[in-house]
């Protein structure tokens, strides 16, 4: 059994629009890195809004660690099981001190408060605000708030952590820091499920899945959805730059084993090719 | 002629608290006429708070800003036309659309110019067109708008007041990368048209290297850089260290040069790159 198992999923947010997820079916094992992609619209933020019974399918089913989101009484239990981490911090940010505000998800599931100091530390040093706990939020940057809206939901220790495009306001060392949180989280056995337009994150997922107008367009690992270019510029979606360059150069002749996805692999691809 | 100069320019935030901070400090810059400004810094760097002063939206805590020569808080009570000449368009412009039509929405800025019914017409309309928003939209509520439409409307609610300078704080945050392309050359279709003067604010290293004409490097406050986006580019260690990175491309080419291949510095696009392995290879009879 997958620790994430979505079943033909199919929804609408009213009746006289078209269906925003078509029939997903996805599967996501405990303790994988899966990258979400696709254009805006294409259904990605609906999907994880699916993931922890923020919306639920009108047909199909999600089941995540045996629970149904359809489930009413499981809904409290899904959402401790599955954080969300949204793309604008200011919707997420409560508290008018930093180190409350995240405390408020473990205060609200009844934690020890010696635990919670435990807890509220560690998440601020994860994701490196720690020196700001006493600090009011509203004079954080934007990515500084974003730091800590993720801090808010590592407090409350779920086993899998959904990002909906948690580094779009970031700048690139916030980005990286966010980045190497997800290790962190996957290397402590966290699943994290990470929504994104940027593909240089998306390559150092475990699992790649492209979403186009609410279906599945295909997926697999980093290398086997990268290398389709053809398809994902078609359907508008980036590829990063060093399979870009590599891909024009196999277009005028030159021979690849494996194509590059990383400033490092471009580089050595080169040199293969130019020495 | 400079249209913006910017004298020893300092922002204090919190002033006689414990968190006193200089977002800005001592930073002078001359910008001319048509230049199209890219800014960069990590979070905090002061870049949004450096780009509010330019409209009067922030006072300055010392220094200067002169537009066209004039210091604009020579009159502090006329602050506000300075708003129609320096328009700002916020990060995630989309959250302060408030009326119940696109065209309204976009009309309030000429209307509190002052102008007349028919220039208002025109300067909406001509506005919605250089964001790309069709007639049919303008009559739509804009919360029915997609999240890059709504995004686009705001953008021509400052576009109609027909500002000399624009100023775009992360235009693109948040948009697909489709979006990011449209938008931009959107932006830089208006900016041939209208010769106007641009500062944007991103974080997208590739977004600003494509654009700009000069880069302001920003770092705790200070302007570390101020050149052309391939001199900027060329200065890896020295970003990296404030922060910020090239863009991958660029960081390629750089390998491969000090791996000793004859390529140039400052590659910034898979174009340049393309068209400089070619050679390479055809030099070497590869090709």
């Amino acid at each position: 059994m997958s620790f994430i198992t979505a079943e033909n999923i199919k929804f609408s947010y009213d009746e006289e629009n078209k269906n925003v997820l078509d029939g997903v079916s996805l599967k996501i094992e405990k303790g994988d890195f899966v990258a979400l992609l696709g254009h805006n619209g294409c259904g990605k933020s609906t999907m994880a809004k699916m993931l922890n019974a923020m919306l639920l399918p009108d047909e199909g089913t999600i089941v995540i660690e045996n629970m149904s989101t359809k489930d009413e009484e499981l809904t409290f239990e899904i959402r401790r099981t599955v954080g969300l981490v949204l793309q604008n911090p200011d919707n997420q940010l409560v508290a008018s001190v930093i180190e409350e505000d995240v405390a408020f998800g473990p205060e609200n599931l009844g934690v020890e408060p010696s635990e919670i100091r435990k807890r509220v530390d560690e998440a601020l040093k994860a994701v490196d605000m720690y020196e700001y706990r006493t600090h009011a939020p509203h004079k954080l940057s934007g990515g500084q708030k974003q730091r800590v809206a993720i801090a808010g939901i590592l407090a409350m220790q779920p086993s899998c952590v959904v990002f909906d495009e948690p580094t779009a306001m970031l700048d690139p060392n916030g980005r990286e820091e966010v980045m190497k949180t997800i290790h962190t989280l996957k290397s402590r056995g966290i699943t994290v499920v990470l929504i994104t337009h940027y593909m240089n994150e998306a390559v150092q997922a475990d699992r790649v899945v492209v979403m186009d107008s609410g279906k599945i367009l295909t997926e697999g690992t980093p290398k086997e959805v990268f290398s389709q270019v053809n398809l994902l510029k078609k359907h508008s979606l980036d590829v990063p730059q060093a399979t870009e360059l590599a891909y024009k150069l196999i277009g005028v002749g030159l021979r690849y084993t494996e194509m590059p996805l990383t400033a490092e692999e471009c580089v050595s691809f080169l040199e293969g090719v130019l020495r | 002629m400079s249209i913006i100069e910017v004298k020893n320019l300092r922002y204090t935030y919190g002033i006689g608290t414990p968190f006193e901070i200089n977002a800005v400090d001592d930073v002078s810059v001359s910008v001319n006429e048509g230049e199209v400004i890219g800014l960069i810094g990590h979070t905090g760097s002061g870049k949004s708070t450096f780009v509010q002063t330019l409209n009067g939206l922030i006072k300055p805590t010392s220094g200067q800003i002169l537009l066209e020569g004039k210091d604009i808080w020579e009159k502090p009570k006329e602050i506000r036309k300075i708003r129609f000449r320096v328009g700002m368009v916020f990060q995630y412009p989309e959250y302060q659309l408030f009326d119940d039509t696109v065209y309204k929405d976009i009309s309030y800025g000429p209307k509190n110019k002052g102008l007349s019914d028919e220039e208002i017409d025109k300067t909406v309309r001509s506005a919605a067109k250089f964001v790309g928003l069709s007639d049919k939209l303008l009559d739509k509520s804009p919360f029915d708008l997609s999240g890059g439409e709504k995004r686009r409307a705001a953008i021509a609610g400052v576009i109609a007041m027909d500002p000399d300078v624009l100023v775009l704080d992360e235009p693109t945050a948040g948009l697909d990368p489709k979006g990011r392309d449209l938008l931009l050359a959107q932006i830089m279709q208006y900016h041939k048209e209208r010769n106007n003067t641009i500062f944007i604010v991103s974080h997208s290293m590739e977004d600003i290297s494509r654009i700009a004409d000069r880069i302001m490097v920003m770092s705790k406050g200070r302007l570390v850089m101020f050149d052309t986006p391939k001199k900027v580019f060329s200065e890896v260690e020295k970003l990296e260290k404030i922060g910020l990175r090239v863009p991958q491309i660029t960081k390629i080419m750089m390998s491969l040069k000090e791996k000793g291949f004859p390529v140039s510095d400052g590659i910034l696009t898979v174009e340049q790159a393309m068209s400089e392995i070619v050679d390479l290879l055809k030099k070497e009879g590869r090709l």
